[in-house]
């Protein structure tokens, strides 16, 4: 009887016992906070992320976690709206999260800096690269894909070796596009040349023939479209099929295989200015391969930076020694030639990238190519 | 290009892009003249016709390929699949409410646009879809105005389809049901006329005109996303007002001069090309002021 009794308390001291253990586990698991759109029109992109940021995780979980803790993951929501992104960033702060990674649309990401300042929460931005977000920095935010700067400066480079004079740029009215489109602007007439055309074209109007026949009078020698892939596609298309023939270039925003896919031929030959993709990038074997095995799909043009942004917070972390957020930042601040797989990290003072990874690609064979 | 160049290759353009608008226009009217009722579903149907059109096409280019007789096939079918859904759409959300005050079917009507786009979405993964059909670019050059025989099919459709519409609701007799019914139900069911089949008749017809231009723009765009129907849906609803909604002739002549009013707006001197909208839109706001019935509208007596 009394043994029974002893062995009855041991194994209700043990569950105790273990179950506060348990408790203890969850109490100190590492919340890292994912802001990307998953919905909306930009949440192909903004999935990717989310998925290439779960892969980073679970590889740092692995392999012991971050000082000793289990890294969990909560995704806000920001619908590539302003608006949404500010409520998703609430929610994220009041979540109490460590630090957080993602930022697709500039326009959604620029009202969420101030918000995570204020809260001294350490965000790295992993794809969102408009200039306005560097001045709307509170110091606490890190980009980590090169800055519109180095894009217009690849652009301009670009134009100028083909021999373009004429120059027509379309953008979309939104963060990202008008000032990639206003930047390159600027650059090309204080370069001597012309900008015969600067258009908007309304997100989600398909039609876009009478904007390329006022594009078509003026005889451009390139057009540069800075805006998104979805409607981009269209525009290409529809240059095309009205009988342009001269060079058309994209920015990074329009990198994805799925503008090939929906210009088709029309395409062929077009020109996009990209951070460094998945397939470019020899260091990325292994991300790529790994993605694939689990989402059954090739990973976006910015999984790379997102899991690259997830690596680095988690470096960070480990770097300071500690969950405290001025640690972080700190520790964030002091990086030093972190080796991701999309290249070397370190910052300027104004926290952005120290070196561009920006690259000229083309449309060959329905595929992007790096351009020789 | 000379300046008269520039004049009719946006002629062209506004043409073009005015016959999606009026096919859509369509059924907005229609649905409205028959019971009052502004269908907000029904640029979603649009989108639906576009997506059922993709999966037809995809099912059937492997026996026909991506030929002329494959795309007038799946735009036939797709036409058949969104007509019934409209049908049932009328069926389990608005026929329930047809007693109901205004507001509540209207939004009803809102509802199932969300029902539709998020359905898609879901089903889609909120994905944009490359409805390749690799169609030519050749077309008739007439000096510097160009217009590809891809256009020139699409305007032609559109045509015909309109034209038949006439043709039904002025010659037969679920026609001139459907007129009637537009000026008093009542008196209609006491002459012996099943009205609630000839306003799903009118569903069916609105609903796959939608079918059918969602399926052209797939064609001719070629790309597809849930949330294509929601401007397109505006611009129709505003065409059929343009042209007096509830009447048919009307939506045609509106969808045509929104159409126009969007090609030549972004022409206009000293202001970008995003000002187009604010054109039309504010063209529309001085018709409606000055004749709030619409360009071929009439108050209140006739509505088909």
């Amino acid at each position: 009887m009394k043994k029974k009794t002893k062995v009855f308390a041991a194994v209700i001291g043990g569950t105790l016992a273990g179950l506060l253990m348990l408790g203890q586990a969850g109490a100190a698991d590492l919340k890292i906070g994912i802001m990307v759109p998953t919905t909306g029109s930009e949440a192909t992109a903004g999935k990717d992320m989310e998925n290439a940021i779960k892969q980073a995780v679970d590889e740092i979980n692995k392999g012991g976690g971050v000082l000793g803790m289990k890294v969990v993951t909560m995704t806000g929501d920001d619908g590539c709206d302003p608006q949404q992104a500010t409520a998703a960033a609430s929610k994220l702060v009041s979540a109490d999260v460590v630090g957080v990674v993602g930022g697709y649309c500039s326009g959604a990401t620029l009202p969420t800096l101030k918000i995570y300042g204020d809260a001294g929460t350490p965000f790295v931005i992993a794809a969102a690269n408009s200039t306005k977000l560097i001045d709307a920095n509170p110091g606490t935010s890190f980009q980590i894909n090169s800055t519109g700067f180095d894009q217009v400066n690849s652009a301009v480079g670009l134009f100028a070796d083909k021999g373009v004079k004429k120059l027509a740029i379309v953008h979309q009215g939104d963060g990202y596009s008008e000032d990639l489109a206003k930047l390159t602007r600027d650059k090309w007439t204080a370069m001597g040349h012309e900008v015969v055309a600067y258009a908007v074209v309304n997100k989600g109007e398909q039609d876009q023939s009478s904007l390329v026949t006022k594009i078509k009078s003026k005889a451009p020698d390139a057009v540069f479209w800075t805006a998104y892939y979805s409607d981009g596609a269209l525009l290409i298309k529809q240059l095309r099929q009205a009988g342009f023939r001269k060079l058309i270039a994209v920015g990074d925003g329009s990198n994805s295989p799925k503008l090939l896919e929906i210009a088709g031929r029309a395409a062929e030959g077009v020109y996009c200015f990209s951070n460094p993709t998945a397939d470019y990038l020899p260091a990325a074997k292994d991300f790529t391969a790994a993605y694939k095995a689990r989402y059954k799909q090739a990973p976006d043009a910015y999984g790379p930076l997102a899991y690259d942004g997830m690596k680095l917070m988690a470096d960070a972390i480990t770097r300071a020694g500690s969950t405290d957020k001025a640690a972080i930042v700190k520790a964030l601040k002091e990086t030093k030639d972190f080796i991701g797989i999309t290249g070397a990290i370190s910052f300027t003072d104004k926290n952005t990238l120290a070196k561009s990874n920006f690259v000229v690609l083309i449309a060959k064979g329905g595929k992007w190519v790096l351009n020789k | 290009m000379s300046n008269l160049d520039i004049i009719l290759q946006q002629l062209a353009n506004g043409l073009i892009l005015g016959s999606f608008y009026a096919l859509v226009a369509l059924g907005y009217t229609m649905v409205y003249g028959i019971i009052k009722l502004l269908n907000f579903a029904h640029g979603d149907l649009y989108m639906v016709g576009g997506f059922v059109g993709f999966l037809i096409l995809s099912a059937i280019s492997g026996l026909l390929g991506e030929s002329w007789g494959a795309i007038l096939c799946s735009m036939v079918f797709s036409m058949l699949a969104v007509g019934l859904l409209g049908v049932i759409i009328q069926r389990i959300a608005y026929v329930p409410m047809l007693q109901a005050p205004r507001l509540s079917i209207l939004i009803t009507a809102l509802a199932v646009s969300m029902i539709l786009s998020n359905g898609v979405m879901a089903v889609t993964d909120g994905e944009y879809l490359a409805f390749s059909t690799d169609l030519s670019y050749d077309g008739l050059d007439l000096g510097n105005v160009f217009i590809s025989y891809t256009q020139l099919a699409l305007v032609i459709a559109a045509c015909l389809l309109m034209v038949i519409l006439y043709l039904f609701v002025h010659k037969t007799l679920y026609g001139k049901a459907m007129r009637a019914i537009a000026i008093d139900q009542d008196a209609c069911r006491l002459m012996g006329i099943n009205v609630n089949r000839i306003i799903a008749l009118t569903f069916f017809i609105g609903s796959s005109l939608a079918g059918a231009a969602g399926v052209m723009a797939g064609v001719y765009y070629g790309s597809l996303h849930f949330s294509m129907g929601f401007v397109i849906g505006l611009k129709a609803f505003t065409a059929a007002v343009i042209g007096g909604i509830g009447s048919i002739p009307g939506a045609m002549l509106g969808g045509q001069v929104l159409g126009l009013l969007e090609a030549f707006g972004t022409q206009i001197p000293f202001v970008g090309s995003e000002w187009k909208d604010v054109f039309s839109f504010g063209l529309l706001i001085l018709l409606l002021i000055f004749k709030p019935t619409g360009l071929l509208g009439k108050t209140e007596i006739e509505r088909m």
